[in-house]
């Protein structure tokens, strides 16, 4: 071989070697590019042309009972201002000021509630947006929007409204700026009120516009289901009027009220004093309710344990009666105060009162500790009395809107009971109940005793899926003949007391004064509890005033407010009266 | 055998035929018409333009429809939240706290539920169901 032809054969080797080295670099390039960062460039390059939005479920509203709305959704405007692009528009001014000071006053001028001050302060930053008022009124943006100013504008966002203000607010409860549901209603139906949110995904135009004839996919939202409540608007606000005026007027420091259907369980109002806004709910923030004791969001009826007191009696009396035990008519003797064999401390009558020989009957008219005492302790015994507890749902939730507390008694199962429990519980102390549980007691009576789950959401309408609450049979807790004859003792006693009869109607209920250790005897937690009409009930009530000052007894704090809302009950659902009305009887 | 005439004949015949092939390669048939390459040329550019024309066409028709659409689409967004506002209204207008608050404005006081008398009539049965739709 030739000299040229090696030196021809080596030029080519290396060549051919250049060449292999280049195209090793290229793929390994390739390899970078495409494999490495291919995914990571292919979504730079989406996120050029393509949009993702999230779409909002439309929360769902609340409906009472006729279907009045009771929450609602609105869409209201933020307000934001740029002070960097205001910098950024009047660099060069020499109006600068001027135009500032015009731009700060126009907007003083529709948002009032931002001072000038503060607006100044702002656009000095070095923020590229701030938020300065929100939400703002219809009127607010028609005004902002006609004014035309740069370096303002408006962003909507839905708001929760509840038009009624505070009515059945504790029921009710809130939803936060963030759209979360608390308290109440809102709390515990909250993820199915909230709705699913949606998104879009789509091709823009060079302004960010989505492309809709483009390349486009994405879910729909699903909106939020519609709840329609058992409580009545016109009977809510017609109890918190009432509430309201009747706490205020004794001087007390709460107060709750419950309305419930005899024979179905529904709620047909529930209300609480103090109360809030929930348009306005952070504005409650620091007000406590329930004694002083809870957040003013609680629903006390559901949230607000107490000693029931006297109207206790009338459970103690139905464990009695429905085990054959006693009769209405059995008697016993009442000096006013009952001893005990094994050391349990002497129970003694309001004000040591002496009835003598009594029957069961004149113990619930008298309200008499003694006879009650002497029914859990010498006939009933804690064998007989504590599954009668349990059956009428005491220390038990219902769930039925938001947070809840379920109560407590020591039985003699528990550590650190004493015999002292079982006759204290037998007038209402030593136990801890909630007005709702109360109210279920009263409403077993009323319903020949067979007790109703308790509830308050009749329909869910999820997306056109109707869900409609049936009322529900709980348990059977005493005979009928127990309930009858436990209804002509509560009938007795509301006429031996007359604070709770009015004409035309027979009302059986049975008043409650519970004092608390620890504490003043005259601070108590009077309260009321009934049904009406006793012949064929409709409504059960539960009247309760905590710490009344003017007044300090069940039958004069609560009582009074308890028949003026029977009372209104009976003109508004026009129930014919079962007794001769006065007007008949003149005649 | 062929002559030498023949010879002669078929030779200058295999010398014409590249002549013929080169003709034919510039003479193309388009369907039923012989075009030449100038005339190709410019079919295929007025093609392609009409085909722009055409796609830029409809590009600005799917870009005016969507920008319909999308002022269709604010315009719903505005009717909702007007929708929502009116509903809004009616609610409030309706709650017993506005009725209460507008009664009491015109003078009127709440009902004593003392001074009204119920009224039972025995055996009254009721004549007819009344028409909800139709307004007293």
């Amino acid at each position: 071989m030739s000299t040229d032809l090696r030196r021809a054969r080596k030029r080519q080797m290396i060549i051919f070697l250049l060449v292999c080295c280049g195209m090793v670099t290229l793929l390994a390039r390739l390899y970078y590019w495409q494999i490495l960062r291919g995914q990571q460039l292919a979504r730079y390059a989406s996120e050029e042309h393509l949009q993702n939005q999230v779409l909002n479920a439309p929360r769902g509203v609340i409906y009472d009972a006729h279907g009045h709305l009771l929450a609602t959704n609105v869409v209201r405007d933020d307000v934001y201002v740029e002070p960097v692009q205001f910098a950024t528009d009047h660099q060069y001014s020499e109006n600068r000021e001027s135009e500032l000071a015009l731009l700060i006053h126009m907007l003083h001028e529709v948002l009032p509630e931002v001072s000038e001050d503060k607006l100044y302060r702002i656009f000095n930053t070095n923020l590229q947006t701030y938020r300065i008022a929100g939400p703002i009124s219809p009127q607010q943006s028609q005004q902002l929007h006609q004014l035309h100013v740069q370096d303002v504008f408006l962003e909507p966002h839905p708001v929760r409204i509840y038009p009624g203000g505070d009515l059945a607010a504790q029921v009710l409860g809130y939803v936060t700026f963030d759209g979360k549901g608390l308290y109440g209603i809102e709390g515990q139906y909250d993820a199915l009120l909230a709705g699913k949110p949606g998104n879009f995904t789509a091709e823009t135009d060079l302004n960010g516009n989505p492309l809709t004839v483009g390349v486009s996919s994405g879910q729909p939202a699903l909106n939020g289901a519609n709840l329609t409540l058992t409580v009545d608007s016109n009977v809510q606000y017609m109890v918190q009027e009432a509430l309201a005026d009747m706490v205020k007027r004794v001087q007390a420091s709460s107060g709750t009220v419950i309305v419930m259907d005899a024979h179905s369980g529904a709620i047909v109002a529930m209300a609480g004093v103090p109360s809030f806004d929930p348009n306005r709910y952070w504005a409650y923030s620091d007000q406590m309710g329930c004694l002083g004791d809870e957040s003013v969001y609680f629903n006390p009826a559901l949230y607000c344990a107490y000693e029931p007191g006297s109207t206790m009696k009338a459970v103690t009396m139905a464990a009695a009666l429905d085990q054959g035990l006693i009769t209405p008519n059995t008697t016993l003797n009442d000096p006013g105060y009952i001893n005990f064999h094994d050391g349990t401390p002497t129970v003694t009558n309001w004000s040591r009162e002496a009835y003598g020989t009594e029957t069961m009957t004149q113990v619930l008219e008298h309200s008499a500790n003694v006879g009650a005492a002497y029914v859990a302790y010498n006939i009933l015994g804690p064998q007989r009395y504590y599954p009668y507890l349990e059956r009428f749902g005491f220390a038990q939730i219902s769930q039925i809107a938001g947070p809840e507390a379920t109560g407590s008694y020591r039985s003699n199962t528990s550590s650190g009971w004493t015999p002292s429990d079982l006759a204290r519980q037998a007038f209402g102390q030593s136990i801890l109940a909630t007005p709702l549980q109360m109210a279920l007691a009263y409403q077993t009576i009323a319903n020949g005793g067979v007790m109703m789950r308790p509830y308050i959401v009749a329909v869910v309408n999820d997306n056109g899926r109707v869900m409609t609450t049936q009322p529900q049979v709980k348990q059977r807790v005493i005979s009928a003949e127990t309930a009858r004859l436990l209804t002509d003792m509560l009938v007795s006693a509301a006429n031996y007391n007359k604070q709770a009869t009015f004409p035309g109607y027979s009302v059986a209920v049975k008043t409650g004064t519970a004092t608390t250790q620890g504490l003043p005897i005259d601070q108590t937690e009077a309260s009321m509890a009934g049904f009406v009409p006793a012949s064929n009930p409709r409504f059960v009530i539960l009247v309760k005033i905590d710490r009344p000052q003017t007044t300090i007894y069940g039958s004069t704090a609560a009582g009074p407010l308890w028949r003026s809302i029977a009372q209104q009950l009976m003109l508004y659902y026009n129930v014919p009266p079962d007794l001769p009305s006065s007007l008949e009887s003149t005649n | 055998m062929s002559s030498l005439k023949d010879r002669n004949i078929t030779l200058q015949k295999a010398e014409s035929r590249p002549i013929r092939a080169t003709k034919r390669r510039r003479q193309l048939h388009l369907f039923f018409f012989s075009l030449g390459p100038v005339a190709l040329c410019s079919i295929s550019v007025l093609l392609i333009a009409l085909m722009a024309i055409l796609y830029v066409s409809q590009v600005g028709q799917a870009v005016a429809s969507n920008q319909k659409i999308q002022q269709m689409h604010a315009q719903q967004m505005q009717l909702q939240r007007q929708n929502q506002d009116l509903q809004n209204s009616i609610a409030t207008e309706q709650s017993p706290e506005y009725i209460a608050n507008q009664a009491k404005q015109q003078g009127l006081v709440p009902a004593d539920a003392n001074t009204v008398q119920m009224l039972v009539v025995p055996h009254l049965h009721r004549i007819a169901q009344p028409d909800e739709n139709v307004q007293p």
